[in-house]
């Protein structure tokens, strides 16, 4: 069955990442509409969609339209590995006219560029096309012409009557009157919503690519375009419709986002993302049969999924397990959703599709339109715990504000929309408990204003010391042999240390002036310092530290920021000054050593205690 | 615009402009000796790297400096829950892997960005403290300004830590100031979004929380502009969403309408301004490409309206441009404008090869289209204008406090001017602005005030 094998066969994920590939590619391209209507706002995300679902549904028609036996395989691969994106290539061929008028025009080159592929791949691009989707072409080509595929006949097809008298309607309706859109969204709602209830039993078998299914609403959609000359958008309209009924397009979609989930971490990390969305949208999907199903397939496939199925069946019985117990909370997310977002459209037109606020929100902002936030509470069973909070918003939560959208209120429009936007949690156990504002101020305890370091009460020596001007930076020039060099630089730190310190008076200490900059080494032996910093190289240093005798790890972090790396910036500023880095802990640092060895700060006029001490720290061997 | 009510806060804050503020500065002397781990992007070293800036720039004889009293798990509470405190009271690197602690990690989420280090509770403690304190400062109307560079954790959570944030300390920090303040404005240029505080007064219209933030594909995902706030707090929390590249030009045009229009229609009584770094041009996490200029203009801005001001620190992961970007803030606070060449400090040598204090912003590609930002202008703009002119406050009697005495009976109108410098009763700087035996330093000084006023006469916040 073709729905399983997308899901099985491992191109999911590769179905997975192209889409948002593809549209940040889309948005580029369709960036002057962006931001014009609502409406439009749909559009990249329906692509992604449509993408998703058109590398199956190709193959099912490969399989049975085309007469020839051979069969494709899925994705396609161009010669060094790649797998070009066959909805993008079959619309950009499209739009050239068709795979004769591109040939003929030599279009193929701008064909590949635009696939985001280089040029050099061209003739595989080609190839590809005539393999893949040159029938498919064709196929409708002919189709077309016989127009055989009016929208009348669509009332008859069993399972989908309901679908297809809406979309027929309604696609009458924008035949003939263009400025439609926005009201055939509303139309489209009730029918989703009926529908959309079932979404958790929603069996992959029954709801993904049945073949006549699928060709129906791949005829619509074409239709749809060639047949009329209404825009692209239209067809994303329709398909949007076409794809919420479908269970199928749901998992896709959410795994789309899933995708996405690595943004969760505030440090960079990508090289997970891939399986790890995987069990997350398995987690997200716990009734999802296709699981089992998968088990099933995935026997000796892939190792590496199977690993994470261990995961995903625990993860998923324990879902299952709490929505079963505790149904209520399971549909909250929805109702939250509901309340927090009641209308910021002001437009006002009733009850609106959920989705199509999401969409037209990405659209305002035109900076979001391929990075939706999607909501790691609700997707992942780590932190499953969160869940339950909202039940309880859910009972005790205010009711002052009714629902705006009650005809939507299913559990698969909550649940496309709460995946596409990370929420802000509502409910007791999160927020803070604001005091309502009664003009009885409590007092605070004078604790708090905690010990007053300066100005220095009961000092009054700094008041004879000559004082810099406020916000005065070093002079300009100074009489320093080499100035800039090394020594020139400590020797001018340490000057300004001693008046610091006069100025100061006790301050000095207490903002532990004393404990700061390369002076600190100070009280290291060569020896020391030179085992730091062989630690430091061997990038163990969580080890060394336990190890590293006589210091504590509070002296050897002190070490490392007051000495270490200003030793090393110290080198970078003067040897590599275009690429400086104070802040990457494990970068490369071999050269540190490479024959910077400055001897001790020769001061000749002063001697201060410091400098001359300072040999161990001048070293940089 | 231009009705009346303009009046109440803004002009007021023009005309005083010219006068300093009195400034109060929490610092914790042990704090650059916490450390998250190898490889953490979080350093609290740059924290000590700017108090260091500050001092060698002699501002400090500008501020009152105090130790922060470290904040208790009682005091903690007040927002945090109970199990989330006793958990970070009471782990240790050492005992992490033991059963009581391990199970706890991930509902906690203490583990890879929030890692367990040595010394964490402390580390919170003198966060919170700081931010507290500042908040107590305000309150009893010791200083106009309380700065706290070791606070701004924005991300902690009730009960879970959060992108390098475990205790946040501005939640707390505002649960203080509305003891006295009937309402508090939040408002954070941290590069990531401000979404523990947001969260935490989601449902209230006591505090208004605007963050500017990087948004989409992004940590933590959360931010979108249309969440605006949840039942009374409906419209009280304003979300700012940009992208790569945002310029000084483009933010002050975003910023300065949204603020001002913010002030005139919310009103505050008190403002905390959290100064995340890692919005700067060049950070290790960040994507924005601001200068340390065009970052401080949003205190200098915020300064500009003469309300109580809280400042507190936040990210920020290239840690010589924080250490830069705070110090010049500091002085900002005190109006001061330093030398662009640093003065000689222990960590010099971090600030080259140029040594300045501002660096140039690079020339990466702004995203932040002219035409994207006048869409989420107006968004703002018409969000805010749902807002009822003063919220959910009637006009009573403000509280008679034995710390407070000039706030009873005074109304809007009058209060910011209370807030203006009195140079005698403030003793913290007996030198250069008091007695004038010290002729040297005023010259050298650089005041900011012009500049200032400037500023404020070219905004028009659109409608």
């Amino acid at each position: 069955m073709a729905g399983c094998s997308i899901l099985t066969n491992g191109s999911t994920l590769d179905c997975v990442e192209n889409p948002w590939g593809y549209q940040s590619n889309d948005c580029c391209l369709a960036t002057d509409n962006s931001v014009k209507d609502g409406v439009d706002d749909s559009h990249a995300d329906d692509k992604v969609k449509l993408r998703c679902l058109f590398d199956p549904v190709l193959s099912v028609f490969l399989k049975e339209i085309t007469s020839t036996a051979v069969i494709r395989p899925f994705p396609a691969m161009l010669g060094d590995g790649r797998s070009p994106d066959l909805f993008k290539l079959f619309w950009l061929v499209r739009e050239g006219g068709g795979f004769d008028t591109v040939t003929k025009k030599g279009l193929w080159a701008f064909v590949a560029k635009e696939s985001g592929l280089d040029h050099r791949v061209t003739p595989s691009v080609k190839l590809i096309y005539y393999k893949y989707l040159n029938a498919l072409e064709t196929w409708f080509k002919e189709r077309c012409r016989d127009g055989r595929f009016g929208s009348r006949q669509y009332g008859c097809d069993g399972d989908f009557s309901l679908l297809s008298l809406e979309l027929e309607t309604e696609f009458r309706r924008l035949l003939s009157d263009g400025s439609g859109k926005n009201k055939k969204k509303d139309v489209g709602l009730p029918m989703e919503s009926c529908k959309s209830g079932n979404y958790i039993d929603m069996d992959i078998g029954k709801s993904a690519f049945d073949f006549s299914d699928t060709i129906k609403a791949f005829r619509k959609q074409e239709d749809v375009g060639k047949g009329s000359s209404v825009d692209d958008k239209n067809i994303h309209d329709d398909d949007e419709k076409l794809f919420n009924d479908e269970g199928t397009a749901h998992v896709i979609l959410d795994s789309v986002i899933a995708n996405k989930e690595f943004i969760f971490r505030k440090r960079k990390r990508e090289s997970v993302a891939g399986m790890l969305n995987w069990v997350i949208h398995i987690a997200k999907h716990p009734d999802d049969p296709s699981i089992g199903i998968m088990l099933e397939s995935c026997k000796g496939n892939n190792h590496e999924s199977k690993e994470f199925l261990v995961q995903a069946i625990r993860a998923r019985e324990a879902l299952l397990l709490r929505r079963h117990t505790n149904p209520k909370a399971e549909r909250s997310p929805l109702e939250k959703k509901i309340k927090m977002h009641p209308s910021m459209y002001e437009d006002g037109s009733a009850p609106r599709h959920h989705s199509t606020e999401r969409l037209r929100s990405s659209e305002r902002l035109p900076t979001l339109v391929k990075c939706h936030a999607y909501s790691f509470c609700n997707s992942c069973s780590a932190t499953q715990s969160k869940l339950s909070p909202c039940k309880i918003e859910l009972d005790n939560g205010p009711k002052d504000e009714k629902p705006v959208i009650d005809a939507t209120s299913t559990t698969n429009t909550t649940h496309g929309d709460d995946s596409l936007q990370k929420q802000v949690r509502v409910d007791s156990h999160l927020q803070a408990e604001v005091p309502e504002w009664t003009g009885v101020v409590p007092e605070s305890d004078s604790k708090w204003l905690g010990t007053c370091v300066w100005p220095l009460e009961h000092e009054k020596h700094n008041a004879t010391i000559e004082k810099d001007p406020i916000g005065r930076g070093r002079p300009e020039l100074c009489g320093c042999r080499l100035p800039g060099s090394v020594e020139c630089v400590r020797f001018h730190i340490a000057e300004k240390r001693m008046t610091l310190k006069l100025q100061l008076g006790s301050a000095f200490y207490h903002w532990r002036f004393h404990h700061m900059g390369e002076e600190i080494s100070l009280r290291w032996t060569a020896v020391e310092e030179q085992r730091f910093k062989d630690m430091v190289r061997s990038n163990h240093w969580e080890d060394a530290f336990r190890r590293f005798r006589g210091k504590t790890r509070e002296n050897l972090v002190s070490y490392y920021f007051n000495v270490f790396l200003v030793q090393r910036r110290s080198y970078q500023n003067r040897v590599t000054p275009n690429n400086i880095d104070s802040d990457d802990d494990e970068s490369e640092f071999g050269s540190l050593s490479g024959g910077f060895g400055h001897e001790a700060v020769k001061v000749p006029r002063f001697s201060f205690l410091e400098c001359s001490d300072n040999k161990q720290c001048t070293d940089f061997e | 615009m231009g009705d009346s009510r303009e009046g109440a806060s803004l002009p007021a804050a023009a005309a005083s402009d010219a006068t300093k503020r009195r400034v109060s500065y929490f610092y914790e002397p042990c704090i650059g000796d916490y450390y998250y781990g190898q490889g953490h992007p979080m350093k609290p070293h740059r924290i000590r790297m700017a108090h260091n800036l500050i001092v060698h720039y002699a501002l400090h004889r500008r501020m009152e400096i105090s130790r922060p009293f470290p904040a208790g798990p009682a005091d903690i509470r007040r927002f945090h829950s109970e199990e989330y405190v006793d958990f970070l009271a009471s782990v240790s690197p050492d005992t992490l892997s033991e059963n009581a602690f391990s199970r706890h990690t991930k509902r906690f989420n203490v583990g890879e960005d929030c890692p367990v280090f040595d010394g964490l509770f402390g580390f919170c403690q003198s966060s919170a403290g700081g931010s507290i304190g500042a908040a107590v400062k305000l309150n009893r109307g010791d200083s106009d300004i309380a700065i706290n560079w070791a606070g701004g954790l924005h991300h902690a959570k009730k009960s879970e830590a959060s992108g390098f944030c475990y205790v946040n300390d501005i939640v707390l920090g505002i649960l203080e100031l509305l003891k006295v303040h009937r309402r508090v404005l939040y408002v954070d240029i941290d590069v990531h979004h401000g979404d523990g505080v947001e969260e935490a007064f989601y449902a209230t219209d006591r505090v208004m929380t605007v963050s500017f933030h990087k948004f989409g594909d992004f940590f933590p995902g959360t931010g979108h502009i249309k969440d605006t706030g949840w039942g009374p707090g409906k419209n009280y929390a304003l979300n700012v969403p940009l992208n790569d590249g945002l310029d000084d030009e483009s933010f002050r045009g975003l910023f300065r309408p949204i603020i001002h229009k913010v002030m005139e229609v919310y009103q505050p009584d008190a403002v905390v301004l959290q100064c995340g770094a890692d919005s700067l041009s060049g950070d290790r996490l960040g994507c924005f490409n601001l200068s340390v200029k065009g970052h401080a203009d949003c205190l200098r801005f915020l300064r500009s309206f003469n309300v109580p001001l809280m400042v507190l620190g936040g990210g920020g992961y290239t840690i010589r441009n924080v250490a830069r970007c705070w110090c010049y803030e500091t002085a900002v606070a005190v109006g001061v404008e330093p030398d662009n060449k640093l003065p000689y400090n222990e960590y010099y040598e971090y600030f080259g090869p140029d040594y300045t204090l501002h660096v140039e912003p690079c020339n990466m590609e702004n995203l932040n289209l002219p035409k994207d930002m006048e869409k989420i202008r107006i968004m703002l703009l018409e969000q805010l204008s749902k807002i009822p002119h003063v919220p959910s406050v009637p006009f009573q009697t403000t509280p008679p406090t034995s710390q407070v005495p000039e706030e009873a009976e005074e109304d809007m109108d009058r209060r910011p001017k209370r807030r203006i410098w009195n140079g005698e009763d403030y003793d913290s700087d007996p030198d250069e602005d008091v007695k004038p035996r010290h002729i040297e330093p005023n010259s050298e000084m650089r005041n900011v005030v012009d500049e200032m006023d400037e500023d404020k006469s070219n905004e028009h916040p659109t409608s």
